[in-house]
């Protein structure tokens, strides 16, 4: 199925040949409400949750043909959908969201406990319309929208139409960037796709990853030879797990496809769940590179990204990775990171690598360490197995740190942190002479005082100000 | 420690010590902290089965990690220091693990302060900022409280002058 997908659409609808119909519902003060449709999305995305109740609590005698079992089964099978579609449909009656007169983004929810949400967007981080694979038997979509600066502010649309989605989402953007709301939606042209079959060999030669499924196949030989099942556990865990990481993301990043538009990057992936994603430019707080051992002869990277409110813990506390792309080429990669980050060049930069006592607090990765500057950014690399190499431009710096441990102490070492908003990317110069390290640190943050007075990224497509870049 | 430590950090910058109060605030609560441990080897020396000199052996560790960190407690909070310079603020703290901070008043988006009922009691008071950063974590335990006040509304008026987007 790659690359048969009409550029505007977020996934293939598994298409049931529902045709629901379009157009915004709205209510009594015409604030706009989220498809009457949905509860029932709700209801049968329950379903699975029913069969699991009854299989944990109930295998036993469900195979034994128990009559009462077998009751009770169905009535949780019914019970469990209806109660969860009832009460959807109670929150989806006080659920309306509108643009009010300041031009924030205003949502009202809540049953019990009435939520007034308003959303800045000025601060807006980022729109999602990802369409969930319940949805996607409907032809729904979710939208997610994310601003700065405020904990627990994202705030998700269940469900819209993929028309209705994808032009709030535009709109949202729009009123963002400030332009007129009314701007058509944003054309774009694809960058990079990544194959399926680049993500898997990828995915299985991480460093950590080929690693462990290493020491699998030996337990396995060697459980093997000495004619036992002892070792069978233990490569249980050493193969399954890496196993089950790779599956995941797998499925998580399935048909990546990045795009440019007027709006920013827009990042597209998923099997079961089928996510869109746009990148406003400016927005990015820092990028790493990372070159696992088994990719470089390939020339691979990945490039993973901070971008504040996105990639955050979410409630259940898993934090996801965010992502520019899985897998690309150096070419490919420095192309995509050219639209975000505009103007970088690692390769004319001066680095300044760790002293060489630096090897006796970091055996393997000392000769890697290093850091460098230009006039809009801070580099770090570290790593020497797998290469990292972290970028932060000035003007996103939140704050500056130096730290000396107990074993960077009497080696008289420091390292210096460049403090970012939450996500995969921390920028550290590790282990650097611990004299240079407490001038770097004053350096940096005056070097990010300056560019802070200079950026203009904030409201980036507004016709008054101009990107510095 | 704290000439040669600071003596790193100092340069050209004035720095503010915190309160000497906190140590003793520290050593109470340590205090607290150790009538469990005091209960635990009375009771290894009261229960017949554990041999008398697993008991001994604990009552002296359990006196020697006292009295370290009863000293490291000291140390501590004589490492604690804050400079307030013309666009941001540095904080530094740390024995064993240094640390030092610098946090523009722009970027701050909150700032904390905060005491416990021993604190209190005695009169010491925390400060914390927040940024953006989950990672900034700059923390200035120790103040009377009246500075503690007075830090946060100039730290909350100067972040207001200054502040950046994201």
């Amino acid at each position: 199925m790659a690359g048969q997908q009409p550029p505007s659409n977020v996934g293939d609808d598994l298409g049931l040949g529902f045709a629901l119909p379009g157009g915004v519902p709205t209510d009594a003060q015409g604030r706009r409400k989220v498809h009457p449709i949905s509860p029932v999305v709700h209801a049968v995305t329950a379903i699975p949750i029913g069969i699991i109740i009854v299989i944990a609590f109930g295998s036993g005698g469900l195979f034994a043909g128990d009559a009462r079992v077998l009751a009770m089964a169905a009535v949780a099978l019914v019970l469990v959908p209806f109660v969860v579609g009832a009460a959807a449909y109670l929150s989806w009656r006080k659920l309306s969201y509108w643009f009010d007169a300041d031009g924030d983004f205003r949502v009202d929810s809540g049953v019990i406990t009435r939520k007034e949400r308003r959303l800045q967007l000025s601060r807006l981080q980022s729109v999602d319309v990802a369409q969930p694979l319940f949805a996607r038997l409907f032809s729904l979509a979710e939208v997610s929208v994310e601003v700065a600066g405020q904990q627990g502010s994202k705030v998700s649309l269940r469900f819209l139409t993929l028309d209705e989605a994808r032009s709030l989402r535009n709109e949202i953007l729009a009123r963002s960037a400030g332009l007129r709301h009314d701007t058509a939606e944003a054309p774009e042209t694809p960058i990079a796709t990544v194959a399926p079959r680049d993500l898997a060999v990828s995915l299985l030669m991480r460093s950590v990853t080929f690693f462990l499924l290493l020491v699998t196949v030996v337990i396995l030989v060697v459980t093997v030879m000495a004619s036992g099942w002892g070792g069978l556990g233990l490569a249980l865990v050493t193969g399954g797990v890496p196993i089950l990481i790779v599956v995941t993301e797998f499925i998580t990043f399935f048909n990546f496809t990045v795009s440019q538009s007027p709006d920013g990057l827009r990042l597209r992936f998923g099997l079961a769940k089928t996510q869109s994603r746009t990148v406003p430019p400016g927005r990015v707080q820092a990028i790493e590179f990372v070159e696992p051992l088994l990719w470089r002869k390939r020339g691979w990277m990945r490039v993973r990204v901070n971008i504040a409110g996105m990639g955050a813990a979410d409630s259940s506390g898993n934090r996801e990775e965010t992502l520019l792309i899985p897998v690309a080429t150096r070419e490919v990669a420095h192309g995509i990171v050219e639209r975000v980050l505009p103007g970088l060049d690692l390769a004319g930069m001066e680095w300044h690598p760790a002293p060489d006592r630096a090897r006796r607090r970091s055996v393997i990765q000392w000769q890697r360490l290093a850091y460098a500057w230009d006039d809009s950014v801070f580099v770090a690399r570290r790593g020497r197995v797998t290469r990292h190499v972290m970028v932060i431009p000035h003007a996103r710096a939140q704050s500056v740190r130096f730290t000396q441990g107990p074993w960077e102490r009497p080696l008289g070492l420091g390292s210096v942190h460049v403090d970012t908003t939450p996500g995969p990317v921390k920028v550290s110069a590790l282990h650097l002479d611990a004299g240079v390290a407490q001038e770097l640190v004053r350096a940096e943050s005056d070097r990010a005082e300056r560019a802070r007075a200079q950026d203009r990224s904030i409201r980036w497509a507004a016709p008054d100000t101009t990107n510095e870049a | 420690m704290s000439d040669r430590t600071r003596a790193a950090f100092t340069t050209t910058d004035a720095w503010t010590l915190v309160s000497p109060r906190l140590i003793v605030a520290r050593r109470i609560t340590l205090s607290l902290a150790y009538v469990l441990v005091a209960a635990g080897v009375v009771a290894l020396f009261l229960i017949p089965a554990v041999p008398r000199w697993v008991a001994i052996g604990a009552a002296v560790v359990a006196v020697v990690v006292f009295g370290w960190l009863w000293w490291l407690i000291g140390r501590r909070v004589r490492s604690f220091g804050y400079c307030e310079r013309g666009d941001d603020l540095l904080v530094t703290s740390g024995i064993m693990f240094r640390r030092m901070v610098i946090v523009p008043y722009g970027r701050m988006q909150l700032v904390d302060v905060k005491a416990g009922p021993i604190d209190r009691w005695l009169g010491v008071t925390t400060v914390q900022l927040h940024t953006a950063a989950a990672t900034t974590d700059a923390k200035i335990p120790g103040l009377v409280p009246a500075d503690a006040a007075d830090l946060r509304d100039r730290l909350a008026q100067r972040g207001e002058q200054r502040t950046a987007g994201l």
